[in-house]
């Protein structure tokens, strides 16, 4: 349009004749229009405006997640292990003459000297109390500052009467010793020291027994002479019973942790019959369940929510061959052989079809030999023959062989047999002490360290409180640890992958887990310990679920070359030509303006 | 500043200990054939043979993930219908007993792969397709196919690249999911697949290096297709001659390859791997020998109380009980099921039929109508 005006303009301004020396291939007469330039012009702005609604169209949603909180979670738990308050209180009953403050400075070194002062995550910020209460029941304390501790009622223990009794009914009676405690602050572990008058010159041997709740005593005569033995003793069942729950080690690994990422545990017992040919037994399971396992799930329910399932097999022989032994009239299976009892792909013991994914299945296995290899009994290294005729594996569980009362396959009925109420307590004592092995336990009665034994009560649920109180301690470290490193992995994998989609979902779950872990630490610190072991399973398993969520998979979204690939098809071929048309309009535009100024210059110097 | 220097290295001590003393727990096998189609039949017959190996050294079928991505048993080539061989002798069927396939057919695709490896599944993804391993698990990760460079092709539809692989693995140790893993690909240039590996604990071992094909091993005329690969099948000759109680090393594994046969070069990468390999049995991986520990002495919670349970009643009267009470939900099922319209329709009809006292007459009125129906019909046409 704009050429053909200008060409027809041209000759006009030709016929005036008023410019002799217009040349039209460098000249024009006339202004250059803008309309095209206008026009590609705005095409362009038209597309540059779209390109910002485009950009948030195609934008990826990432919900916000608190990097900041994630990290300094993990630097405090890297930086300040979890300490836990435990009141320490230790009576002297029937010491004359001994000062309560020098003897709570020597239990206080003698402590440290067995913790190395170690300030390791899950270890106790102790606070220790003294009382030493002489023969006349007159009391004097070195109390450590802490206004709501427990106090000792003076006078309540008498030194005649104690130890009389059966050591369960001590344990009772200990119970009630103290007063003014409430709230988190009443967990006192106490040990008494009980001196008795060596009257009558029997029962010269210092008896030392640890309770099922958190006390503890030691009984016996002519201990005020030989007060610094004593002493030790003390600080001793303070540091490897109450602190440590009489473990080797103070740290537990993962492999003594059989707790699901989801804070559960599947308790899956199977009763295995090798040959139903020979003899069939069941069990009334429901009853074991209920009065000897509801208890032990209900003491272990801060930390972890345990399930119970039953089931009986049969044809289930193990995979490797016992041998006869003469002597022992038994069949023998040595320890060393133990790794090829189980037989895998003849005992289908996964049935857990309810437990979800990151759950915890602890197979718990009594197996009845066969009637050509019974009885069956398990051999020991050093030649002795099993008492639990058991062994476990870490992390996967136990197995307990169980042989019938009579071996003779004959004279068997071949109708099913029930294992009697007797056999069956025997056989939940093994499996307690199974399980107790897999969180790391001993079950021996009796506890042997350094100085001297201790009688250790077992208790009915399995865990005793003070066991109880260090499952607390190191499962709530580990859950707060293993929630931050988990969190920590993935708040590194969001911002390595900036194209990756964050669901709503997974921003609340890691923000309820950091508010669980912060709960955690909180109750840790004023000493709710089934509290602060509760939330912290809470924090762990939901920081698992965030990182184990779905949606997050390196195939499933898109980088940003990817993006550009997908684009540009629709708006390349276009934009080139808009891109392009507006150039060359703009080009011509600048050419003409040139050519009008050239004849404007001239025209002025005409 | 000694001090500071005694700490640390107490520090570390620590951390040293803490990650290492993890002791060996369980064993995991990943088992992957990726292509598809007849001719491919070498493929799944490696992925089984390997399926038998691992199984037959001790790890159960709830630890293996079996991903097959065509089913040659019941192709309608298969000379021998619900049988795969991996031998022209013909001798052992690998689809025999007990063979359980975790991701079949179209499920066998990159996406699902590294879910089990990530651990990223769906709620309800059951347990047996999961990878539910531990920061105490040996994995054993077996891929056969076809590869290219630094690629893994699926099902011709889709690829794994070296890089997806090595990712994938990294948020594995990332999330302690194995203390160690060993790699074993059996394809063209497998090699290649291993070179963006990084993670700590990963011990690669490949058919071939780049550039290289692996070939098949033998064709059996019978099914009319090559049925093996010569490094699996190398492979599987080195396992048929142990047993789970055997000691051989891994390095006696890797020595066993002899290139000629091959005609190819297996390689391993070991440079990720701290244990030496002349000490490492290659049970650790293709097998599973239990940790056990023996219990040395049960809990007496009870000895010291009575019977807890409660043993005044007789057993057999109260399993009588149980058994009523377990009888009468069945009862309930029952009469539940009558109430489906179908049997429920039956049953009233048998009723009615019973109520009739002469059968006879009705067979006889039926008859008459029957034949007044057919007079009629005809009668129109």
């Amino acid at each position: 349009m704009e050429e053909t005006s200008a060409a027809r303009l041209n000759p006009t301004t030709d016929t005036s004749g008023i410019m002799p020396e217009f040349d039209p291939k460098t000249m024009r007469s006339s202004k250059p229009g803008l309309k095209r330039l206008i026009i590609t012009t705005t095409v362009l702005f038209s597309f540059l405006l779209g390109l910002p609604f485009l950009w948030k169209s195609v934008e990826i949603y990432r919900s916000p997640l608190p990097f900041h909180d994630i990290d300094s979670l993990s630097d405090q738990i890297e930086s300040t292990p979890l300490r836990f308050p435990c009141t320490f209180h230790a009576v002297f009953v029937g010491f004359r003459s001994t000062d309560p403050g020098k003897l709570r400075s020597e239990i206080q070194d003698g402590i440290d000297q067995l913790t190395h002062r170690s300030s390791q995550c899950g270890s106790c910020n102790f606070s220790l109390s003294v009382t030493v209460q002489n023969p006349d029941d007159q009391c004097s304390e070195a109390i450590d500052y802490n206004p709501s501790s427990c106090s000792y009622r003076c006078g309540v223990v008498k030194r005649y009467g104690f130890g009389v009794g059966l050591d369960d009914a001590v344990d009772e009676s200990l119970d009630g010793v103290f007063s003014g405690c409430s709230g988190h602050s009443g967990k006192v572990y106490s040990v008494f020291v009980v001196n008795r008058e060596n009257a009558n010159g029997e029962d010269d041997e210092v008896k030392a027994v640890v309770g099922k709740r958190r006390h503890a005593w030691i009984v016996g005569s002519g201990l005020e002479e030989r007060y610094e033995d004593v002493v030790a003793r003390v600080s001793e069942v303070f540091v490897k019973v109450f602190m440590n729950g009489g473990r080797e080690e103070d740290s537990i690994h993962g492999e003594f942790m059989p707790v699901g990422s989801d804070g559960k545990i599947v308790l899956s017992f199977s009763l295995l019959n090798s040959n139903p040919r020979d003899w069939v037994y069941d069990w009334d399971f429901q009853r074991i369940d209920e009065a000897l396992l509801a208890p032990v799930t209900k003491a272990l329910a801060p930390i972890a929510n345990i399930s119970v399932e039953s089931q009986v097999l049969y044809h289930t022989p193990k995979s490797s061959f016992s041998s006869w032994d003469e002597k022992l009239q038994s069949y023998i299976f040595k320890t060393s052989d133990l790794p090829f009892f189980v037989n895998s792909n003849e005992w289908h013991l996964d049935t857990s079809a309810g437990a979800s994914g990151r759950s915890k299945i602890l197979q718990f296995v009594v197996y009845i030999p066969s009637g050509n290899e019974c009885p069956l009994q398990l051999q020991l290294p050093n030649g002795e023959i099993s008492k639990t005729n058991g062994f476990i594996s870490p992390m996967w569980g136990g197995v307990i062989v169980w042989n019938p009362g009579n071996c003779d396959k004959d004279s068997q009925s071949l109708s099913r047999n029930t294992i009697s109420p007797q056999d069956l307590e025997q056989i939940v004592e093994v499996f307690l002490g199974q399980f107790r092995q897999l969180f790391g336990f001993k079950s021996e009665a009796l506890y042997t360290s350094g100085l001297g034994t201790y009688k250790i009560l077992p208790s009915e649920r399995g865990f005793t409180e003070w066991e109880l109180d260090v499952l607390s301690r190191k499962h709530t470290c580990f859950n707060l640890h293993s929630c931050s490193t988990t969190l920590g992995s993935l708040s590194r994998l969001v911002q390595s992958l900036p194209r990756m989609i964050i669901k709503d979902e997974i921003g609340e779950q890691v923000k309820y887990s950091l508010k669980a872990a912060k709960l955690a630490q909180s109750n840790a610190s004023l000493g709710g310990y089934s509290s602060s072991a509760s939330s912290s399973r809470e924090a762990r398993s939901l920081a698992e679920n965030a990182f184990f969520h779905p949606s997050i998979m390196s195939v499933s979204y898109f980088s940003y070359e990817h993006c550009f690939a997908v684009y540009s098809p629709f708006f390349l071929p276009v934009a080139g030509h808009v891109v392009l048309a507006a150039l060359r309009e703009w080009k011509r535009y600048k050419q003409e303006k040139a050519k009008y100024l050239a004849w404007l210059t001239r025209k002025k110097s005409a | 500043m000694k001090i500071l220097i005694l700490v640390m290295l107490l520090c570390y001590s620590f951390a040293s200990s803490s990650g290492d003393t993890t002791i060996h727990t369980n064993n995991w096998a990943v088992l992957v054939c990726t292509s598809r189609f007849w001719f491919n039949y070498r493929h799944m017959a490696n992925t089984l043979s390997l399926y038998r190996t691992v199984k037959r050294l001790g790890i159960p079928d709830e630890r293996i993930i079996l991903m097959l991505a065509d089913d040659m048993a019941c192709n309608a080539r298969n000379e021998y219908p619900a049988q795969v061989f991996n031998n022209e002798n013909h001798k052992l069927n690998l689809y025999g007993d007990n063979v359980e396939v975790d991701y079949r057919g179209y499920e066998v695709t990159v996406e699902n792969f590294l879910r089990v490896l990530t651990g990223r599944h769906e709620n309800a993804v059951p347990r047996s397709k999961r990878l539910l391993s531990d920061e105490g698990s040996h994995i054993l990760l077996y891929m056969t196919g076809h590869g290219g460079d630094e690629f893994l092709k699926f099902q011709d539809a889709e690829e794994l690249q070296s890089h997806d692989l090595a990712d994938a693995v990294k948020q594995m140790k990332e999330k302690r999911r194995f203390k160690e893993l060993m790699i074993m690909v059996d394809t063209c240039q497998a090699a290649t697949l291993f070179n963006q590996l990084q993670s700590p604990g990963v011990l690669a071992i490949g058919s071939s290096l780049k550039g290289e094909n692996s070939y098949s091993h033998h064709l059996d005329s019978d099914i009319g297709v090559s049925v093996v690969d010569r490094f699996t099948y190398y492979t599987l000759a080195f396992f048929e001659r142990l047993n789970i109680y055997d000691n051989a090393s891994l390095s006696s594994l890797f020595r066993s390859y002899d290139p000629r046969q091959l005609m190819s070069t297996a390689y391993y990468r070991t440079d990720l791997y701290q244990p030496n390999l002349m000490e490492v049995p290659v049970t650790n991986f293709f097998g599973s020998v239990m940790e056990t520990i023996h219990t040395d002495s049960a809990y007496k919670a009870f000895s010291s109380n009575t019977s807890k349970i409660n043993s005044d009643m007789p057993l057999n009267q109260l399993s009588d009980q149980d058994l009523q009470n377990a009888d009468i939900p069945n009862d309930e099922l029952n009469t539940e099921k009558q109430k489906c319209p179908y049997t429920q329709m039956r049953a009233d009809l048998h009723e009615k039929l019973e109520k009739l006292e002469n059968v006879d007459t009705v067979v006889n009125l039926s008859i008459a109508v029957m034949v007044l129906v057919v007079i009629v019909s005809s009668s129109v046409i």
